[in-house]
This record gives structure tokens, C-alpha cells and sequence, in this order.
């Protein structure tokens, strides 16, 4: 294969012999050269390549108008105040700004304190499920045992059964959860319910069943059956032992894949409220912040009265912008490795 | 041979570290182990299949234990145990945790779950009570409950109807993306931003807006533009009169539903991405040459080289639509359980998804027969 520069310089060359020769078509008389179904044939392609990239362009720029729309009328919505919700005369832009929405809606989902929550959360049980996935991805994909073929069609129905079913059993699991002493150790206390600490996460995450887990498994195991053989036996020969092996040869040359599975994973614990709403009685995290914000909102700014979605949409479009602005700031800088990571690694070839 | 060893020592002294407990044990079995030959082989595999069914119980504490022991077997009998068997050892090794997880998270909730459909339950204080065992909560919900058969009837007419929509439309959109223009880099990570937010509460609120904010710029406006009859006025302009009312129907969900349209098919455009690119350029010489037009070039190299992937999304594409919280079945679900009917709302969700279930494999059996693999 020649490099990505190579191409670009073939293609050059092909483009410029292409021009030349038919430049001496047209000076010698085509139809000497092409037969009349090669003309026409060439001219509708000439014709359809002019007008096709206005087409796109209206397409795409529809469709991208469609997708981006929710998020323009959030930030508009976010920064006006309310009084100019109902101004008829504002379409996006609004009369002035103000920063007020942002800094009530910040107080009333006590945001500082649950980000925190939120992140120590998200990134322990994502280190810990990268970890184990990918653990349990390679042996998926390169070691022969009994009994394969039907603990993989467990992970494939992990990634199909709704996480509604097994809800309520893992709930009873948690609430009373045994052996006992080992509830007690993991609370540091005398209680011997999980429920409200963080373990409902990490012990899930810590044995490779967190949120989503069989679809990480699956992309890791995809992801390790494509890298060449030659690079294990190579070490089995220099002494390696298989788990060495993992450690020293796949882990530096899954990287791509691993960053991929851990953004996904930061992106799904940080979105996911139902899980979270089961296991944690207190609104902890940005997701169920937001969840119930409406109900927070009327209690704290209109003192308990009940009002319409419609009087309360700046403060929730503000907290809307307050809980995706971290995510959005991590998808633009490693938005390359959301969308790569899983056209390379990922489900292609099932 | 003999780094070979201080490797597997050195693992072994890692995975030593971090539990003392497990240290007596190996000594014991290293002691035992060498009279019993051949026959130790057997005993090791049946030994890590009676952990797997114990670790129900006590899953933290074998965990740990798990690797070592298996580690320090292949330790003492290296040289007698055939390449192939190791290997199988070491298999088991690696998803032990898993194996442990999925037992005490996913196995045992799943059927408990079951056994909750076939009983009445209540909760106590020391679990969940169960009594009346029986079928009736299956009965209940498909002969006395209205909303049930109804929302089912709903959601799988729903889902037919977008699926193929959703597909097409991601194939089309992925061909576009896939070709060479300025400003690709952009288009695509829009394409895919509705994965980042639509899997939050934010989408709630984002459609709560769509429907209840008013005149500044709001969802009426939006939707109004979409919703005005133009697809009647378009067909009238054609000269096509008195089409069927079913058809209307489904452009009409089309056009005025773009926007869910859009947000529900980022993970099927980039999986059809991913299969695009697979397509070796060769394909593509080899059709230039012989005169094909984009036209053929599409239904005779693209759709081919892609089928594989159009299985994936389908089934994709369904399961989401059929898990997705939204959906009026899982609303029923879901309230179910929170106003404390845990079997009966068990009995629902099992039945759905023995639903679910039955129609993947029918739409796996049929696409089947249409996937182009390619041979090496």
C-alpha cells in the first residue's frame, strides 16, 4: 500500500494524464477515439458532477439545520430573560443577555456539588469497565474453551435484554446484599445496604457488567480478532506469558479502541438517568438533576406553586446547556476518536 | 523455559499481593497435586466450573481467587498439559470476572425477574414475597388489561414502519458523507452529535419544547414548516389524485417527523460509514471501466459490499426502538413497577420480550438469505 502522500500524488499525476490526453482527443476529433455511447456516457457524468454538489450542499445543510436547531434554541433560550420569552418581535436573537437563568438554574441543581458526584462516579466505574471489557474482550476473541459459543451468545443477549427486566432483582440485590460482612466492609459502616453508594456503579463496572457492557465486550473483542496473530506468537516465543502478552503487545496497540470504549462509556454513565433514578433515592447526579428540574424549579423559585413548562423553559434550557457543555467540550476536541475509533475498531464485519 | 517461569512467578506474586488469603490454599493444592497425573487435568477443568456455579454466592471473594489458582496449576503441571488445553485454561482465566459479573448481575436478576412473573408479589422486610404462583399474570395482561394489546399493536406497527425508514435513510446519508467535499469533517461530527445528547434527559426536554413552547421562535414555528400538507399539495402538482390514504400516511410520518428521523440514526450512518469505506477501490476501477454510472454503481458495488451491515443496523435499529424508555409498552412497564406491581410488570416485560425476541429472529432469518459475503 502506498502512504496517504503517495496517493495524493498519483492522483496528481493520473489527473494531469487525463487532461493531456483529453486535450489530444479534442484536437484530433473525439469520435475517432470513443464510441457514441462513451461520449454520452461521459457527458452525463460531466453534467451530473456540476449539479450534484449543490444538491448535497442543500441537503446536508438542511439536515445538519434539523439536528443543530435544538441546540441554537437552547443557548438562545438560556441566555434571554424570561420577560422576552414572550416578546413576539424576538426570533433568536434576544434584546440583551443575561447570565441570571444560568446562575439560578446553577443554585437550584446545586451544580457544583453534583458535578462532582457525577464525575467521580463516571470516571471510576469507566476505568474500571474499560478495564475489564477488554479483558474480557481478548479472551473472547483469541483463546478456544468450551462453552464459548454460548457465553458469547450471553454477551450478544447483555447488549439486547432492556436493563428495565433485571432492575427490580438487582434493587432487592443491593438492598440486601450478602454475604454481609462484605456490605459492611464496602459501606465502612454497619449498613448493609448498597443502596445511595457508589458500589450500585462500580462493583457492576469492576466485573465487566456496567452500563452497556456487551456492546463493549463486543467491540473489544472485534477490535483484538483483527490484529494479526503474528504479534502474540512472536511473544509467546520470547517468554511471554499470555497475560504479559495482553498487557505488553495488545493493550499498546488497542489504544485507539481503548479511548473509544472509555469516551462512550464516560458519555453513557454521565447521560444515563434511568440505572442512576433505581439505585440512588437522592438526586445526585447531573442526569437526574435535569430529570427532575422542573419539579425543583417550582419549588425553589415559585415557592411550591405549580406552573406551566412554558413559564419555566429559560431555567430548563439553562440547565440543559449546564449539563451537555461538558460533554460537548469533549466531543469537539476528541470528536475524531468518537467517530474513527468505531469505523476502525469497531462493529464493522459482525 | 526458566523466564518463562519467572514471568508466571512474577504474576503470580502481583496477584499474591493483593490477597494473602489465597496463599495457604495454593500451597495445599501444590502439595496435593503432583501424585494425581493425568487425572488432575480433568479434576482442574471441573474445578473451575464448580467456582463458576458457587460464585453466585460469595462473587467478590473467588474472584480474586480465580486467576492465582489457575496461574499456579499450569505452574506445577506445565510440562504435562498439551499447548491446546493451556490455552483453554488461560481462556477461562481472562473471563473469569466476567463470567463471576454476568452470573451475579445478569443471570440471576434475569430469573428472578421470571420468577416474579409467575407470582404475586409484595415487598417485606426482608426481601420480595412472593404467593399465588400461576400464569395469571400473563392472562391478566393480554385479556383484562386494554392499554396492554394495545400499546404492543402500537409499538410494533411503529417500529415497522420506521425501521426501513431509518435505514434507507442512513445508507443515503452515509453515501453522501462518504464522498470527498469541504467541510466532511464537520458535517459528519453533527451527523453523530445526536448520539452524545440524545441519550439524556435532555432529549425530554429538548422534546417537550418541540411540542409546548409557543410563539418566540419556538417549536410551532419549526414544526409548522414541516407539517403543512405539502406532500397532498406535491402530489396534486404532480396530477396524482385519490392515492391510497395509507401511503399519505407514511410520507406524511416522514416528512413531519424528520426531526426524529434525524436524531434516531447516528450509530446507523456511522456503521454504514465504517462498511463504505470498506469497499476496495479496485470495485470501484473496475465499475469506472466498464462505464457503470453512479445509478448501478450504487445497486451493483455499494449495496452488495454493505449487506452485511444492513443486518446490523436492522437489528440495531429494532431493539432500539423496541428498549427505548419512550415506547408506550415501556411506559406501561416502568409504571407498573413504580406503583409497586413488581410481577405483574415482570410479566409484561417478559412477554415483550419473547416478542421482541421472535420478531428479530424472523427479520434475521429473512434478511439472511439477501447478505452478500464476500469470500476470501
Amino acid at each position: 500500500m502506498a502512504t496517504k502522500k503517495e496517493e495524493k500524488q498519483f492522483e496528481k499525476e493520473r489527473k494531469a494524464a487525463m487532461k493531456a490526453r483529453r486535450k489530444k482527443m479534442k484536437a484530433e476529433g473525439i469520435e475517432k477515439y470513443l464510441t457514441p455511447e462513451q461520449i454520452s456516457y461521459n457527458r452525463r457524468k460531466a453534467v451530473i458532477g456540476s449539479v450534484w454538489p449543490i444538491f448535497r450542499f442543500l441537503i446536508l445543510f438542511g439536515l445538519c439545520f434539523v439536528i443543530l436547531y435544538p441546540l441554537i434554541f437552547m443557548i438562545s433560550t438560556a441566555f434571554r430573560p424570561n420577560e422576552q420569552m414572550n416578546d413576539p418581535s424576538i426570533v433568536w436573537l434576544p434584546k440583551s443577555l443575561t447570565l441570571d437563568n444560568i446562575k439560578q438554574t446553577w443554585q437550584v441543581m446545586k451544580f457544583d456539588q453534583s458535578v462532582l458526584t457525577t464525575v467521580r462516579l463516571n470516571l471510576i466505574a469507566s476505568v474500571l469497565q474499560v478495564i475489564t471489557c477488554s479483558i474480557t474482550g481478548y479472551g473472547f476473541a483469541r483463546f478456544k474453551f468450551k462453552g464459548k459459543s454460548i457465553m458469547f451468545a450471553i454477551v450478544v443477549l447483555m447488549i439486547i435484554v432492556p436493563p428495565q427486566i433485571t432492575t427490580i432483582p438487582l434493587y432487592m440485590q443491593y438492598a440486601f446484599f450478602k454475604p454481609q460482612f462484605l456490605a459492611k466492609l464496602l459501606t465502612g459502616g454497619s449498613a448493609t445496604s448498597l443502596i445511595n453508594t457508589g458500589w450500585t456503579m462500580y462493583l457492576p463496572a469492576l466485573f465487566a457488567n456496567g452500563l452497556r457492557a456487551g456492546l463493549f465486550i463486543f467491540i473489544f473483542r472485534q477490535f483484538f480478532r483483527g490484529l494479526p496473530k503474528e504479534l502474540e506468537d512472536a511473544a509467546y516465543l520470547d517468554g511471554c506469558g499470555p497475560f504479559k502478552t495482553y498487557l505488553v503487545v495488545m493493550v499498546p496497540n488497542a489504544k485507539t479502541s481503548f479511548l473509544t470504549v472509555f469516551l462512550f462509556s464516560i458519555v453513557w454513565y454521565w447521560n444515563d438517568f434511568y440505572v442512576s433514578s433505581s439505585f440512588f433515592t437522592h438526586n445526585d447526579t447531573v442526569a437526574l438533576m435535569l430529570k427532575n428540574l422542573d419539579a425543583q424549579l417550582q419549588q425553589d423559585l415559585f415557592s411550591g406553586q405549580s406552573v406551566s413548562v412554558r413559564q419555566l423553559i429559560v431555567w430548563l434550557e439553562a440547565g440543559c446547556v449546564l449539563s451537555i457543555t461538558p460533554l460537548l467540550v469533549m466531543y469537539i476536541f476528541l470528536q475524531r476518536y468518537f467517530i474513527e475509533g468505531i469505523e476502525r475498531s469497531g462493529i464493522t464485519g459482525m | 523455559m526458566s523466564e518463562f517461569e519467572k514471568d508466571l512467578n512474577a504474576e503470580e506474586l502481583e496477584n499474591e499481593a493483593e490477597n494473602p488469603q489465597a496463599e495457604t490454599e495454593e500451597l495445599t493444592e501444590e502439595a496435593e497435586e503432583p501424585s494425581e497425573e493425568i487425572s488432575a487435568v480433568i479434576e482442574e477443568s471441573e474445578d473451575t466450573q464448580v467456582m463458576e456455579t458457587a460464585a453466585e454466592e460469595k462473587a467478590e471473594e473467588y474472584v480474586t481467587r480465580e486467576e492465582p489458582v489457575a496461574v499456579n496449576a499450569k505452574k506445577v503441571k506445565g510440562a504435562r498439559i498439551s499447548y491446546e488445553k493451556k490455552k483453554q485454561l488461560y481462556g477461562y482465566g481472562f473471563i473469569a470476572l466476567w463470567i463471576v459479573g454476568t452470573l451475579y448481575f445478569f443471570i440471576y436478576p434475569l430469573i428472578v425477574s421470571l420468577v416474579y412473573a409467575f407470582h404475586d408479589t409484595k415487598v417485606g422486610a426482608g426481601g420480595m414475597e412472593l404467593s399465588n404462583g400461576g400464569f395469571h399474570n400473563f392472562v391478566n395482561a393480554f385479556r383484562q388489561d386494554q392499554d396492554y394489546s394495545k400499546a404492543l399493536v402500537e409499538t410494533l406497527s411503529n417500529t415497522a414502519i420506521k425501521t426501513p425508514l431509518i435505514i434507507v435513510f442512513s445508507i443515503f446519508i452515509a453515501v453522501i458523507l462518504n464522498q470527498k467535499f469541504r467541510g466532511r469533517t464537520f458535517a459528519r461530527a453533527v451527523f453523530f452529535l445526536p448520539v452524545i445528547i440524545a441519550t439524556g434527559p435532555v432529549i425530554d426536554i429538548i422534546n417537550g419544547n418541540m411540542s409546548t413552547s409557543g410563539t418566540a421562535g419556538g417549536a410551532e414555528q419549526f414544526s409548522t414548516m414541516f407539517e403543512a400538507n405539502l406532500v397532498d399539495q406535491l402530489l396534486n402538482f404532480l396530477g396524482i389524485y385519490n392515492i391510497s390514504e395509507k401511503l399519505t400516511e407514511i410520507i406524511n410520518t416522514l416528512t413531519s417527523d424528520i426531526f426524529n428521523l434525524v436524531w434516531n440514526s447516528g450509530i446507523q450512518i456511522l456503521l454504514f460509514l465504517s462498511a463504505l469505506q470498506g469497499i476496495p477501490f479496485s470495485a470501484k476501477e473496475a465499475a469506472q471501466m466498464e462505464g457503470a454510472t453512479s445509478w448501478e454503481y450504487f445497486w451493483k458495488i455499494t449495496i452488495p459490499y454493505i449487506s452485511p451491515q444492513i443486518l446490523t443496523c436492522l437489528v440495531y435499529t429494532i431493539v432500539d426502538s423496541f428498549v427505548d424508555p419512550g415506547n408506550q409498552v415501556m411506559e406501561i412497564v416502568l409504571n407498573k413497577a413504580s406503583s409497586w406491581e413488581h410481577g405483574y410488570s415482570a410479566a409484561m416485560a417478559w412477554a415483550y420480550f419473547a416478542i421482541i425476541g421472535v420478531v428479530l429472529a424472523i427479520v434475521v432469518a429473512i434478511i439472511n438469505k439477501f447478505i452478500y459475503y464476500e469470500v476470501e
